[in-house]
């Protein structure tokens, strides 16, 4: 098994000074267990005295909340990213959404791919169009600010013309 | 003389010093201030609270500042009014209104929080404000930080009513119109708030901020003679103020200047933005976030940051929540105008048109004390009723033009006024 799991910037040094985990369980339920079985210090932190998950932290598989589909028993499969995210903290693991605009001999190169490899950032296309000549994906991106910031730099570097999408995000 | 202990976590319990935190680092709840009960209760009374100046500042020892308050001296203390047409429409009998919507000096609840949260930025002294906002805590923060001598930095969603708007970019602030929704400006800041140094009223001073709404709740219970309506009807955004005027019943009776507290508190909102009533209407104690979608712009939150607590609120006294239509705020907020000569803003559309509803229901019985919380002034939402007060008549400064447009019905009030001159 194979799951990301994304630890907020709070908790990053309870998990090895980490941003992303690779962990096992073919659950959210499991890979928080295998999570606090592998870092202890993680246990009281995610889980209250009576073991579960504390109201403040958001779980997320993909982009949809656990609550949404089956909170601790919604099952994760190889490649799945789980982002841990405190309810009210903000900031430090948010998703944003760009829309980038392909030039013609762009089009056929794996930037997407590359962009994952080169940074600590994990993408995720949620609408696209490409044709012969010209392409367009609207891409969410997870990752620390820095990170970000640095794929959007490599972005525009190579030419890719990079633009914010403002609406249509909802955590 | 200070009476606050500290900081705890709402959840953990885990306690930290006055300093603007909000998140408890431990478990990520929400921090809340502690105050010593035991000393206020030695130090205060109702008739020394009765012989101060009539602002919200007179149960000082009940709010979160080291010292005077730096701006907002004269916030507080609106009007509770006796609705006694109202109440004849709604077929109730005791029936009271809270009105904000003349609080000084912004005209809304958010002056009693800005005015803390100000207040507060200066003793730690931060010398920039800032605010995520759905308009009314814009015009708030941006009133009292130019009364501070701060500069202040405002966010808020780049389609709020002209009047919001303006009522903000008055006081000379940085007013920032973010193209999304109030949570999306929400999130934004809390990027922000981590990386500049900022007092941010609704983020990192959030825990004294907040505090400054139980003053509405002090203020119900004093004016109508130190107890509290068996029902109040409150409007929820991000669900504070609802949790903060149950709190304040309680300290109240905590300090024993209340003899009981048998309030049910019921919770108001649109339906193109009720995320804490559906989970309220579901059973359920999380809040499952929504993309609102109302003309009550000023509640339009989907993603409350207190909505578990109100919640809480709502079944701790045993009260309810409801929604109501963009169509129904418009009507309660003309029927409130027609009946008691205010003019809310959808806001307390939304909360008139809940408690009509939530009696029609007879969950709200007809013949118990029922309050009705106006949190904000119609002035400043006019675009959300503009094509359904009608127009003004015009004509010509002629008096046979004038007798043209009379209906017969109104000219009666002519041929006895001519039968007295003769």
């Amino acid at each position: 098994m194979n799951i990301r799991v994304r630890i907020p910037t709070p908790l990053k040094k309870l998990a090895g000074e980490q941003d992303i985990v690779l962990a096992n369980g073919n659950t959210v339920g499991e890979v928080i267990q295998w999570l606090t079985e592998t870092y202890p210090g993680l246990k009281e932190r995610l889980k209250d005295e009576q073991g579960e998950v504390r109201r403040f932290i958001n779980i997320y598989v993909n982009d949809e909340d656990i609550r949404f589909v089956q909170n601790l028993e919604t099952p994760v499969k190889n490649g799945d990213q789980i982002s841990i995210i405190p309810a009210i903290a903000g900031g430090s693991s948010l998703k944003r959404r760009v829309t980038l605009t392909f030039p013609p001999e762009k089009v056929k190169e794996p930037v997407i791919y590359n962009i994952g490899h080169r940074f600590k950032i994990v993408t995720n296309i949620r609408s696209a169009n490409v044709t012969e000549n010209v392409g367009w994906v609207t891409l969410e991106i997870d990752g620390e600010e820095g990170e970000y910031l640095k794929a959007i730099d490599y972005l525009k570097g190579i030419g890719v013309k990079v633009e914010p999408v403002e609406k249509d995000v909802i955590v | 003389m200070s009476y606050i202990k500290g900081l705890k976590c709402r959840e953990c319990k885990r306690e930290y010093a006055i300093k603007p935190v909000h998140v408890c680092e431990f478990c990520f709840g929400p921090l809340e201030v502690v105050y010593d009960y035991d000393e206020i209760k030695k130090n205060l009374t109702r008739a020394e609270i009765e012989g101060r100046a009539k602002t919200m500042w007179r149960y000082r020892e009940l709010l979160p500042l080291d010292s005077d308050p730096a701006v907002g001296r004269n916030v507080g203390f609106t009007p509770l009014i006796k609705a006694d047409r109202l109440a004849e429409v709604l077929g109730v009998k005791e029936l009271y209104l809270k009105n904000d919507a003349v609080n000084h000096p912004t005209l809304s609840f958010k002056d009693r929080v800005v005015s803390v949260a100000v207040s507060k930025a200066k003793e730690f002294g931060f010398e920039v404000i800032s605010c995520a906002s759905t308009g009314n805590l814009a015009n708030s923060v941006a009133a009292l930080a130019a009364e501070g001598g701060l500069e202040s930095f405002i966010f808020v969603p780049h389609d709020l009513e002209k009047g919001k708007i303006l009522g903000t970019l008055i006081y000379g602030t940085n007013l920032i119109g973010i193209t999304g929704s109030y949570d999306e400006v929400n999130r934004l800041c809390s990027e922000i708030a981590e990386n500049y140094r900022w007092a941010f009223v609704n983020i990192n001073l959030r825990p004294f901020y907040a505090e400054g709404s139980k003053t509405f709740g002090y203020e119900i219970a004093e004016q109508m003679g130190w107890r509290t309506p068996r029902h109040v009807v409150v409007p929820m955004a991000g669900g504070s103020l609802i949790t903060k005027i149950w709190k304040g019943f309680k300290e109240l009776e905590l300090i024993g200047l209340l003899d009981g507290v048998d309030s049910k508190i019921y919770g108001a909102q649109a339906s193109g933005s009720n995320p804490i009533v559906a989970a309220f209407k579901e059973g359920i104690d999380w809040i499952k976030p929504q993309r609102p979608k109302t003309i009550a712009k000023s509640l339009a939150i989907g993603n409350p940051a207190d909505g578990f607590y109100s919640l809480k609120t709502i079944r701790e006294s045993e009260g309810s929540a409801e929604d109501v239509s963009d169509e129904e705020i418009v009507e309660a907020m003309k029927l409130l105008a027609r009946t008691e000569g205010i003019f809310t803003e959808t806001a307390g559309g939304v909360t008139v048109g809940v408690t009509k509803k939530l009696i029609d229901q007879g969950i709200i019985p007809r013949d118990e004390s029922i309050l009705i919380s106006i949190t904000g002034n119609g002035l400043k939402t006019q675009e959300a009723i503009q094509d359904r007060v009608g127009r003004p008549l015009i004509i010509e400064a002629k008096f046979s033009e004038f007798e043209k447009i009379v209906t017969p019905n109104q000219r009666k009030y002519r041929e006895s006024i001519v039968q007295a001159t003769i």
